[in-house]
């Protein structure tokens, strides 16, 4: 079983399967701690790229890849939606 | 034409110890030091006469291009797996004895033992420098070997083509690239460029918008922003400000004139697309926001045959055919008609899946559209074309009508689906599993 999602990470979860249109994949069965890349949901760097958009709409901030933080805040949706809950500008 | 087998040619087209040939932490690095960092990798490569081959798995740009050069500097080839995925290496290496593996911590490992000795910087004209993989839109892994006087050839005409562009002509030339250097484009602008071309790359390998945006502005101007369709929509749709570019390098997909034109007036400088394949490299370019035809580089020459276009160039061992029809025009120049892959036949009736295409994104409210055959072998059945469009205010209804006014009934393409994106890989690329995927809804 996946571990429970925090409403953050729900929020993020439903953001990810309608930016992507992941059909097929339902928010609330996003396991929280699985891999967004490559494993786990399988996203690719063009995903990235989507998803970077979305992310500084609904949020106000631009991801950042290129530092040493980079693996580990992509590494799964919790680390992701807490990296968000750190840097998001709009409320 | 070959050359003599004793024939060389340099590494490095200015040997100027001083000239930059990259940026890394924030600071230019010098030809002499990267010298003496392709001499410490050197010092720890397989002791190995031929046959060796380097796969050259270096995350790091920059490392890459030391390992890169080091391989040629003892006449070692290079090869480049399609993907860095385990089986797709493992396959790599045991079709090829003598192979080995170098990464960005032998890299790391190899600067700091160091070495004094010197570099040989003269390679064999017909060492064959890379061999590219593709793993194709169709059927098993294909192989592209490329000799060192083949891929010199042809970036000479690449540095020549980014140059002109420029209003300086003989400024130190900056190079970001947001494309990874193991795969042919990659290679060519960023890897081949600071040797065959005489520019410096810069070591990142930026993904967001905003990664992009700094890096730019760690470089010194002239900047070149080598990219690919994909990447110029993610920076057109942020909010983020951008340094001025003087050039913007595209391929990998056809780029349309009204996004050459958004990005150009977003960071400024000059759209350069190149025309090339994996079996070809890059042999034309032109100024998308600007012109619609090609322009051969010099030397080039295309003979139009019935199955796709002959490409001759000095520098190639043989001619090359690709599926590209294209029709000649004055003044070295040309314009693609379409693949001859993508002729179609429903019926009898002929249609370009290019033409296709293009008619699509003719109708308002399109923003991308991919036309495809299915099935394309199945007999017995007449052969639909299907397409998936993006075009978030119209319905399939709506898009079918419209295209319905200019095409014949027997190519409307059926399913026609509205998606959100069109399914492409990470080099953004339309892989035909992808489509068929996205048609199935997976």
């Amino acid at each position: 079983m996946s571990a429970t999602q925090s409403a953050g990470e729900r929020e993020l979860a439903e953001l990810i399967v309608t930016a992507l249109n992941l059909e097929g994949v339902t928010p609330a069965d996003i396991d929280p701690e699985a891999p967004l890349f490559k494993t786990g949901l399988g996203l690719d760097s063009i995903d990235a790229l989507e998803l970077a958009l979305e992310i500084s709409k609904r949020y106000g901030f631009q991801l950042r890849s290129d530092d040493e933080n980079n693996v580990r805040i992509f590494s799964s949706l919790r680390s992701l939606a807490a990296h968000i809950a750190t840097n998001r500008v709009t409320a | 034409m070959s050359a003599p087998e004793a024939a060389t040619l340099p590494l490095f087209v200015s040997a100027d110890a001083q000239r930059p040939i990259a940026w890394r932490r924030g600071a230019p690095v010098p030809l002499a030091e990267f010298r003496a960092h392709v001499a410490a990798v050197v010092a720890r490569l397989p002791k190995q006469t031929a046959p060796a081959a380097m796969i050259d798995l270096c995350e790091d740009r920059y490392k890459f291009l030391v390992a890169y050069a080091a391989a040629l500097s003892v006449g070692h080839t290079v090869l480049l797996p399609s993907s860095r995925a385990e089986q797709v290496v493992a396959d790599v290496a045991n079709a090829n004895v003598g192979s080995y593996r170098i990464d960005d911590e032998a890299v790391d490992a190899a600067f700091a033992q160091g070495s004094s000795d010197a570099v040989n910087d003269r390679i064999p004209a017909d060492l064959t420098a890379m061999v590219g993989y593709t793993s194709g839109s169709t059927g098993q892994p294909k192989t592209f070997p490329k000799l060192w006087r083949t891929v010199s050839g042809s970036n000479a005409r690449n540095a020549q083509a980014i140059r002109a562009a420029l209003p300086d002509k003989t400024a130190t030339v900056w190079v970001l690239a947001t494309v990874p250097p193991q795969h042919m484009y990659g290679m060519e602008m960023s890897v081949l460029l600071p040797l065959a071309g005489d520019m410096a790359v810069h070591a990142g390998r930026p993904l967001f918008p905003a990664d992009i945006a700094a890096a730019l502005a760690e470089l010194p101007r002239p900047r070149v922003l080598v990219t690919t369709p994909v990447h110029m929509r993610a920076i057109l749709g942020s909010d983020q400000q951008f340094p001025a570019v003087d050039v913007i390098v595209s391929a990998t997909a056809p780029l349309d004139q009204p996004l050459a034109a958004a990005v150009t007036a977003k960071l400024g400088g000059e759209m350069v697309e190149m025309f090339g394949s994996t079996e070809t490299c890059v042999f034309a370019s032109r100024l998308t926001a600007r012109e619609e035809q090609w322009r051969l580089y010099d030397g080039v020459r295309l003979e139009p045959r019935d199955d796709g276009t002959l490409v001759h160039a000095p520098w190639f061992v043989e001619p090359v055919l690709l599926q590209d029809m294209v029709e000649l025009q004055p003044g070295n120049r040309f314009v693609v008609r379409g693949r001859s892959s993508d002729m179609i036949e429903v019926a009898g009736k002929r249609a370009s899946l290019t033409d296709l295409t293009k008619r699509l994104l003719a109708i308002p409210g399109v923003q991308e559209a991919a036309v495809f055959q299915p099935d394309p072998d199945a007999v017995g059945t007449i052969r639909r074309v299907a397409a998936l469009v993006v075009a978030p205010k119209l319905t399939a209804r709506e898009v079918l009508d419209q295209l319905a006014s200019g095409v014949d009934s027997a190519f409307l393409p059926r399913p026609l689906l509205i998606v959100d994106q069109l399914p492409r890989n990470e080099l953004g690329k339309l892989p035909r599993e992808n489509l068929l995927k996205a048609l199935r809804r997976e």
